[in-house]
């Protein structure tokens, strides 16, 4: 992120005042910003089904929501919560209730004024099982109400304290809309939902493009934003373009500014033009890992999860197909989150290491395949690849660990699935290794994938605890950290879950999730907020 | 090659028997096609409920999902869904898009235009580039025939997801001459509408430079040129007709060939239309919406090789049993 925007700038502007390009920029070498004009981004996500980010709850959601809906508080880029739509915070002594002071003067772009009783309204929206909101609902689980105490003071009372709550608030997917608005069918919000942010929607056209244009009267940005007032940008017009060469191609050709989910490939491509700038945002939440199921067999045996990690030679594989763009994780957090544990040398590569953990539990034999076996039972592991959340460059990844663990005598079987056919097999057990991208605010993420009420499937067959960990102690701390307000011991508490979740061979960090985004060089003033590292547009200009 | 359509029925029906076996034809293929739609999408792994929730990254909680199921009928058997939904398809109700929220019908309406203003740009200029190529083999000489030949068999392989990128890089990012995604405008238009047109160019112009071949070596050209007809005449009015035959008989193939392509198409250029909305709303398990693109298409598949059957009876130049003046030749 520590792009040197000035310098670049005026390089590009040189670079076009030689070429005797005629455009007449409006643009200042000097870093100024302008006001004015409307930037074209472009997204590789999938559409939104709506524009709500409370209904449903997903990262595409998240991306567009940035750009006119804000949330009670935010963070800054060291981690800490910050001002946002509210001023200030203050949890009470027995951790049972919080009072948040809101910001005066806002106004949603309805008119609407925002006061305590839009926070009690959006609350309740949340947790409305009619909004079937899944991201939001599971943010507030311990919040049973909110009252305005007065105007603007809402208090917000919890089941039982939560250290996660400022974390969860400041996620998008908590983000607080017009009461008025809310009132309107669902249709009509998931189509025009209303906010107090920097912009606002006029136009969604589906799998085309969503217009948006400039709220005038603009007046609440975070703590950490560059400039107070209205944006710079007059519009951006967010289009859909799902096809990653084409979405770079139109990025090269100046059709669209900013995109999105850009490839190693591409990332690489794209340093040897003066045109792009990189933008890495790694999500925060859990890191991309693989998932070792230790419920069924041979996952059972905490022998033959550490033989597979051992057996499997990440880095060699990172390197190769992710051209430096990528840097290995020994976490099971980001390395975005501050109360991350690293652990590089329980992940070691070792094939002798592998040979000796599995002759030690039983699997001695191999067949004429090479693969080792067990009372004739081949050692064979179910590997469900969801093609819509690993990249391409992620399933040559699991391809060439395939063909290492190999070696140590594991039968990996890649089956690459469509998102639905992904949760079917999730629900009904069949796998032995999975990689699901879970993106969170904060360490509380570790309760959601490794708490042993996470194994329990949803009636949908969906659960989060993929490796299926289920022990007491672990919950214990997890539970009891979720409860500390205090920081140093909160710290100390995620220190041991992580260190039970690595040493416990139930996952294989691989890297941070990535999120990485090109812009050309006439955009200046683009950042990823230091929530979900989603971009915003609010302090971006154009120099064109 | 043998002519598709040698021979009109030796015995004409009346109009209104052979209309109502056409109609009864049509609804039973609608009728077939949903069901057989119907059942394979809902068999393949997957919960839709799930889906419409957001899919990746957001569990949804039980009661979420109840709602959702509650919503679109998803918690009633199977087969009560299916008979559910064809009794609400028979009174022409296609439902609602489970991740558009839409009416599936406004859904189509909004897409359709798209997607048929693609095909049809294709074809058109699928048939001139096939055109171009069969005359200039015919005419051109030993030399313009094998390379045609090999033109027209390297093109109808091509992937239309490979040539697409193709293109993008060649006129967008090298020569910078079109943008590389769809833009309003004819300029957004060209590389779509040539990714589809190449590949067709390639079959039709094998089929039309065979029959082309045959016209001109047949008495007939040899009588109109006897008749002291022009080399343009006898190209344009006696063999090109002999060799658009044929070709008008692959119309009904080329359309569902050109749909399948608008799939890849349309989501790599970003171009609006039904066949990006079918891509999504197979890997939504978005039911309704899948039977409704695919019900559409069928129905525009029937319509295409009817009007087929009558253009070969307008253009056939040969005469048919009972009419036996219509040709001229």
């Amino acid at each position: 992120m520590k792009r040197f925007v000035a310098p670049l700038i005026a390089i590009a502007s040189v670079a076009l005042l030689v070429a005797g390009c005629s455009t007449t920029s409006t643009g200042s070498s000097d870093g100024k910003p302008v006001a004015g004009g409307t930037l074209v981004y472009a997204t590789g996500d999938a559409e939104p089904t709506c524009l709500d980010p409370h209904v449903g709850g997903n990262y595409p959601q998240a991306l567009v929501a940035t750009q006119y809906l804000e949330s009670l508080v935010s963070k800054n880029k060291a981690g800490d919560i910050i001002p946002w739509l509210a001023t200030k915070w203050s949890e009470s002594a027995d951790g049972l209730s919080w009072d948040f002071t809101l910001r005066t003067g806002v106004k949603f772009t309805d008119g609407t004024p925002f006061e305590a009783d839009a926070v009690a309204a959006n609350v309740a929206h949340l947790q409305d099982p009619a909004t079937a909101s899944s991201t939001g609902y599971l943010a507030l689980q311990k919040v049973t109400g909110v009252t305005a105490v007065d105007r603007h003071t809402a208090r917000i009372t919890l089941s039982s304290p939560d250290s996660a709550l400022l974390d969860s608030l400041s996620q998008p997917w908590l983000a607080i809309e017009s009461p008025t608005a809310l009132k309107r069918s669902q249709a009509v919000n998931c189509e025009s939902p209303v906010g107090t942010g920097p912009f606002v929607v006029t136009k969604w056209t589906h799998q085309q493009s969503i217009s948006l244009v400039r709220n005038e009267g603009y007046t609440s940005p975070p703590a950490d934003a560059a400039h107070t007032g209205a944006a710079y940008l007059k519009a951006i017009d967010w289009r859909f373009l799902p096809d990653s060469v084409s979405r770079y191609a139109a990025l090269t050709a100046g059709t669209v500014d900013v995109i999105d989910n850009v490839q190693p490939d591409t990332l690489v491509a794209a340093k040897k033009s003066k045109d792009l700038v990189a933008l890495d945002a790694p999500r925060p939440g859990a890191s991309n890992r693989i998932e070792l199921n230790s419920s069924i067999a041979p996952f059972d045996d905490a022998r033959v999860r550490e033989a597979f990690i051992r057996s499997a030679n990440v880095n060699d594989a990172v390197t190769s197909l992710f051209f430096g763009t990528a840097t290995r994780s020994y976490s099971a957090l980001s390395s975005v989150e501050k109360l991350g544990v690293s652990e590089p040398k329980l992940f070691g590569y070792d094939q002798k290491a592998a040979a000796t953990l599995l002759d030690a539990a039983g699997w001695g034999t191999k067949n004429a395949d090479g693969y080792r076996t067990k009372n004739g039972t081949v050692l064979e592991l179910d590997f469900p690849v969801s093609t819509n959340q690993s990249i391409p460059a992620e399933q040559s990844l699991f391809e060439q660990l395939q063909a290492t663990s190999k070696q140590a005598g594991f039968k990996v079987n890649l089956h690459p699935l469509d998102l639905s056919s992904w949760y079917g097999a999730l629900g009904k057990n069949q796998y032995n290794l999975v990689s699901a991208p879970y993106t969170k605010v904060g360490p509380d993420v570790l309760r959601i994938l490794f708490d042993s009420a996470g194994t329990k499937p949803a009636p949908s067959g969906y659960f989060a605890n993929h490796s299926q960990v289920k022990d007491p102690a672990l919950d214990a701390l997890l539970e009891k950290a979720a409860q500390t307000s205090d920081q140093t011991e909160r710290a100390s508490l995620y220190k041991k879950a992580q260190e039970i979740v690595l040493g416990g061979f139930y996952i294989l960090p691989l890297y941070d999730q990535q999120n990485h985004f090109l812009r050309r060089s006439v955009v200046s003033g683009l950042r990823a907020m230091p929530t979900v590292s989603t971009p915003t547009m609010y302090d971006a200009w154009l120099s064109r | 090659m043998a002519l598709p359509v040698a021979a009109a029925p030796p015995v004409r029906r009346g109009p209104l028997p052979w209309l109502l076996l056409r109609l009864g034809g049509v609804v039973f293929v609608l009728w077939a096609v949903a069901t057989v739609t119907f059942f394979a999408i809902r068999l393949i792994p997957g919960d839709p409920a799930e889906a419409v929730l957001g899919g990746p990254g957001s569990q949804a909680s039980a009661a979420a999902l109840a709602q959702v199921r509650a919503d679109y009928g998803l918690d009633l058997p199977l087969p009560l869904q299916y008979l559910h939904y064809l009794g609400r398809l028979a009174a022409g109700d296609l439902g609602r898009s489970y991740s558009l929220r839409e009416p599936v019908g406004a859904v189509i309406g909004q897409n359709l235009g798209g997607t048929l203003l693609l095909a049809l740009l294709s074809l058109l200029t699928a048939a001139v580039i096939a055109l171009a190529l069969a005359a200039w083999s015919t005419r051109g000489g030993r030399w313009a025939s094998a390379v045609t030949w090999v033109l027209e068999v390297v093109s109808a392989a091509l992937p239309h997801f490979w040539l697409a990128i193709s293109l993008i890089l060649l006129f967008s990012t090298t020569l910078g001459w079109l943008p590389p995604v769809s833009v309003p405008g004819p300029a957004g238009l060209v590389l779509p509408v040539l990714t589809l047109a190449i590949p067709l160019a390639g079959f039709l112009g094998q089929v039309m430079r065979e029959s082309l071949l045959d016209a001109l070596g047949s008495p007939f050209v040899l009588a109109a040129r006897a008749r002291g007809e022009s080399e343009a005449g006898v190209f344009w009015r006696h063999a090109l007709r002999h060799a658009a035959i044929p070709a008008i008989g692959l119309a009904g193939w080329a359309f569902g060939a050109l749909i399948s392509g608008a799939v890849v198409v349309e989501t790599i250029f970003a171009r609006p239309g039904i066949g990006r909305s079918l891509l999504s709303a197979v890997q939504l398990r978005d039911v309704p919406l899948v039977i409704g693109v695919v019900l559409v298409v069928a129905l525009g598949y029937m319509l295409v090789t009817t009007l087929t059957d009558l253009a070969d009876r307008l253009i056939d130049p040969r005469p048919a049993p009972t009419t036996a003046h219509r040709g001229r030749s």
